[in-house]
């Protein structure tokens, strides 16, 4: 099992209750109007929706004090995009475990059978058609229909194996990044590989719903068949799958035979290495929205497994020593360093950033089944970018796209959003 | 839900139903409360409901219908602490949170106004732009600026340049445990938020005294207080520099020494002249224990209080921060300062020279970001101890008288090794003020750790009447009626008026009288 609560009491019940969670590290905060870090704290207010409140719940709930059938528990633990904000503002001061207790809070739900009703669909969609959007699984491929690209669902091998990901196989408006990325990858000279309809979803959403047995199925399944596949690299667009295989699939004990990738990083070496130019002038004024998965949540995670002990009289050390995921080492340079490189680009910061950044507020389930609350953090976002000038966000993930874009339209607001895979096309 | 439904739906129809709950999810987060909590983490009384009011109306209203109906209620800020919550059974809560703007900023007059939940932080990197500061209390830039600033006592590092949170306050928006709205200050004849004590009536003493009502006396809704002049960038640019964040660039005239001296005799006494002499931007007294516990958490901490180095270099130790506005004046206060340490035989520790650490000590010292990392996570249990406002003299009393009762609990195993001194002396106001905390660490889930630490608060409480080393600062474990009823025989029977005011102020006693006191019967 990888998710139990009871792992996480001691951080639990060590929350100092400071609420540093429900705002970016202080030294970073910048101004008032963007000095929030939590698109749940911020929308619903209740201490129950921030980290720290989390925690308690956590604890509650460990503790017996809370019913895991509580209609109000379960609303609260899923109005969270689990993107992880909390858990870097919280490491700037201790070593406290947030976000995973906030998963394992979620699967003490499902694990005692208190799962909501909007999210027996998506299961159900897991399980049948191997992806969380009621999807055919037949018409997965269908994205690199006429493309020049070795399909590994029709037999053979590959070294680098491209992973499109659910939303950029499925979504119509999408699916064009995948086409283009695969595009990209050939004209640099990449032999790359897909697994057409035989490509699966990376287990993401499932785990972060807490069904925690449906994602170790997708997870050992990709691992096995990337490796059968003869995989050294798999190149992913998906931030979601990015994060989650570097982060949660090495804690399976399965042996990878293959390095993770994200495309920006690979786009970032292909432009490096002069395999690919970009020589088109873009004169736009972007900015650049970290995706939780690709940056704080892609850092590898070492669980802390052992004892504790006092010394100094009460003072508490962990044996052994705890490695503290503090989300600095996500990817954060390699998609600046491929906007910096096209010619004629204004690229410019936005206030919450890197190992801070504010969500989408598609992640954690939440685009899916409470869509509001996504358009509204995405809302939030988009209103950051224009106090920065931008006249587009790039981002390198499909569901921050999907949402981002969607809040614009539903908004009103004159924004355009990018992958940085079509920027990186437009330039060339 | 205990409420009776008829004044549940009046609370609703108040705030709406989004801002409103009683459902046991919501209750329960709140009841985590381990700062101040006299036995493990949890708060003994459950409140009935929570709501979110947004604007003074609402809260009015919210008051009228308690005072109708007899509900205690009990507004919190940032709700960091136990006495953020009521004490009594069939209470509410109100959480202040959705009132968090910073509604003025007024750079000529240099003051801001602010709601309930606007943190320090979000005050002054705000302020920071127009050329200002604020006021950063000692527990972080986490805090309300407001509550500090209205209710709950107000200390913080920057007091040399910056005072303290009760002097700061200006005009208030103050609603009334009845629900009546009282402006004080210049605000209560119409002239704006300029000033603290009229025109119009000046109640400061009553509404804050000295430590503050803490929340008994009602809600205040909106306050002004001071700023200051800022000679720095309008934006502090951060590094990283794990575990940290650090500036990328050097401040200009920025400069944080750290010195030693022979004894805590010639360390107050260069206090002393240093506040006279009016030059600094930050001063405090700091122990090997908690620097130490800012440079390192656990077996860092261990490694490096065992080499004995913080102990050695740091045991008598001033952090003097120059932070001047010109060339000349930074060698101005430079030369003072040589001048001050040659009479008082100090001498620069070079713990503080390199960038590194001047970066490092900058933030801290003017974010005040760094509180919960140095208090909070070596043993989960946080207290702190004397702390009464006096002269240099008294601080440094409270710092020996700590010292010597904290290790005899140290030698019981009960509480963290930390040399006994762990303790900040901050110095206000041109050094004619200052104080010590005595802080404790212990495990708050170990029943034998938690009762020594109860104990010694309460065996420093003795030693502060004993000794005469004045009223403790923060004692969780002993605000509102306990206490008072151990100082106020000593402090002029202070409490018959506390119990007047809440009884003129309250007659219906529905402002939660936990942690000030109840009324006069």
């Amino acid at each position: 099992m990888l998710l139990d609560l009871n792992d996480y009491r001691n951080d639990m019940k060590r929350c100092a209750r400071c609420s540093i969670c429900k705002w970016p590290p202080l030294a970073q905060m910048k101004s008032w109007r963007f000095s929030q870090n939590c698109p749940a704290i911020s929308r619903f207010n209740f201490h129950a929706y921030s980290g720290g409140g989390r925690m308690a719940l956590g604890l509650a709930l460990a503790e017996g004090k809370l019913d895991e059938a509580d209609e109000e528990l379960s609303n609260i633990v899923y109005r969270c995009t689990a993107c992880g904000a909390c858990d870097s503002s919280c490491k700037y001061n201790s070593e406290l475990e947030v976000l995973w207790p906030i998963y394992a809070t979620r699967a003490r739900l499902v694990g005692a059978g208190c799962f909501r009703e909007e999210h027996g669909p998506i299961i159900e969609s897991l399980r049948r058609e191997d992806n969380p959007l009621m999807k055919s699984k037949s018409e997965r491929g269908r994205w690199a229909e006429g493309l020049d690209v070795k399909d590994l669902s029709k037999g053979g091998q590959a070294e680098v194996i491209y992973h499109a990901g659910c939303l950029y196989s499925f979504d119509p408006e999408l699916s064009k990044v995948a086409r283009e990325t695969v595009t990209l990858l050939r004209s640099a000279g990449v032999e790359v590989g897909i697994r057409g309809a035989q490509e699966s979803c990376c287990g993401s959403m499932a785990f972060q719903l807490g069904f925690q047995g449906e994602f170790i199925k997708f997870a050992e399944s990709n691992i096995d068949d990337w490796n059968a596949l003869g995989a050294r690299k798999v190149v992913t667009s998906c931030a979601c799958g990015f994060g989650i295989m570097k982060a949660v699939y090495p804690l399976l004990g399965k042996k990878m035979k293959f390095e993770v990738v994200h495309i920006s990083q690979y786009l970032d070496e292909l432009i490096r290495e002069g395999k690919l130019q970009l020589s088109k002038k873009i004169p736009l004024r972007v900015t650049y929205h970290d995706p939780c998965n690709l940056g704080r949540k892609s850092e590898e995670y070492v669980p802390w497994k052992g004892t504790e002990k006092k010394v100094l009289g009460q003072l508490i050390v962990r044996e052994p020593e705890k490695t503290v995921h503090r989300g600095w080492e996500g990817v954060y340079d390699p998609p600046r360093d491929v906007i910096r490189a096209v010619p004629g680009i204004n690229f410019v910061e936005m206030e919450r950033i890197r190992e801070y950044a504010w969500c989408c507020g598609a992640g954690g389930g939440v685009k899916t089944t409470m869509d509001d609350f996504a358009l509204w953090t995405a809302g939030e976002r988009i209103a950051e970018a224009q106090s920065v000038g931008a006249e587009a966000i790039v981002t390198a993930c499909s569901w921050c796209e999907r949402n981002l874009r969607d809040a614009a339209a539903a908004q009103g607001k004159k924004m355009q959003v990018l992958d940085i895979v079509e920027l990186v096309k437009q330039a060339r | 839900m205990a409420l009776a439904k008829d004044i549940y739906q009046q609370l609703e129809a108040v705030v709406g139903p989004e801002n409103i709950s009683g459902s046991s999810a919501v209750i329960w987060s709140y009841m985590y409360q381990p700062f101040g909590n006299t036995k493990g983490v949890w708060a003994e009384t459950l409140p009935e409901a929570v709501l979110l009011p947004k604007s003074t109306e609402e809260v009015v209203a919210i008051a009228k219908i308690c005072n109708r109906h007899h509900i205690v209620f009990k507004a919190m800020s940032t709700g960091w602490g136990i006495h953020n919550l009521p004490g009594v059974k069939g209470a509410i809560v109100l959480d202040l949170r959705r009132m968090n703007s910073i509604l003025e900023i007024d750079e000529k007059n240099m003051f801001a106004v602010v709601e309930p939940s606007v943190i320090c932080m979000q005050l002054q990197v705000e302020a920071l732009r127009k050329g200002l500061n604020c006021h950063i209390i000692g527990a972080g830039s986490n805090t309300s600026v407001l509550a500090s600033a209205t209710s709950v006592v107000g200390y913080g590092p920057d007091g040399l340049s910056m005072g303290f949170s009760g002097r700061n306050l200006l005009g208030v928006e103050w609603v009334l445990p009845t629900g009546e709205v009282l402006k004080l200050g210049s605000l209560g004849s119409g002239d704006g938020w300029f000033c603290g004590d009229g025109p119009g009536p000046s109640l400061r003493g009553i509404l804050r005294g000295w430590e503050g009502a803490w929340g008994g006396l009602g809600v205040i809704t909106k306050c002004a207080v001071k700023l200051f002049h800022w000679p720095g960038p309008a934006e502090l640019e951060m590094k990283n520099a794990q575990p940290n964040y650090t500036l990328k660039e050097p401040i200009k005239y920025f400069r944080a020494s750290l010195f030693n001296f022979p004894s805590l005799e010639k360390l107050g006494e260069a206090a002393y002249k240093l506040g006279e002499s009016e030059v600094g931007y930050f001063i405090t007294r700091l122990s090997p224990a908690f620097v130490g516990l800012q440079m390192a958490g656990g077996m860092n901490f261990v490694r490096l209080w065992e080499s004995g180095m913080p102990q050695e270099m740091l045991k008598y130790a001033l952090l003097f921060v120059i932070f001047a506005n010109s060339e000349g004046e930074f060698a101005y206060q430079q030369k003072v300062l040589d001048q001050i340490l040659e009479e008082t035989g100090g001498e620069a520790s070079p713990l503080a020279e390199t960038e590194e650490m001047q970066g490092l000590t900058a933030i801290s010292v003017i974010k005040v970001d760094a509180v919960t990392r140095s208090c909070f996570r070596s043993a989960g249990g946080f207290n702190t101890s004397f702390g009464a406002m006096d002269t240099i003299d008294l601080a440094l009393n409270q710092v020996r008288a700590g010292t010597e009762l904290k290790n005899s609990y140290i030698k019981k195993g009960v509480l963290m090794e930390d040399g006994g001194d762990n303790s900040a002396t901050l110095v206000f106001d041109q050094g004619h003020m200052a104080y010590t905390e005595v802080l404790l660490m212990y495990d708050n889930h170990d029943d034998k750790s938690t009762e020594g630490a109860m104990a010694y608060i309460g065996d420093s409480n003795q030693a502060c009447l004993k000794k005469s080393l004045g009223t403790p600062i923060f004692q969780l474990s002993q605000v509102g009626t306990g206490k008072h009823g151990l100082f106020s025989p000593a402090c002029f029977n202070y409490d018959k008026w506390q119990k007047e005011i809440k009884r003129v102020f309250d007659p219906n006693n529905t402002g939660d009288p936990t942690a000030y006191t109840e009324p006069k019967k």
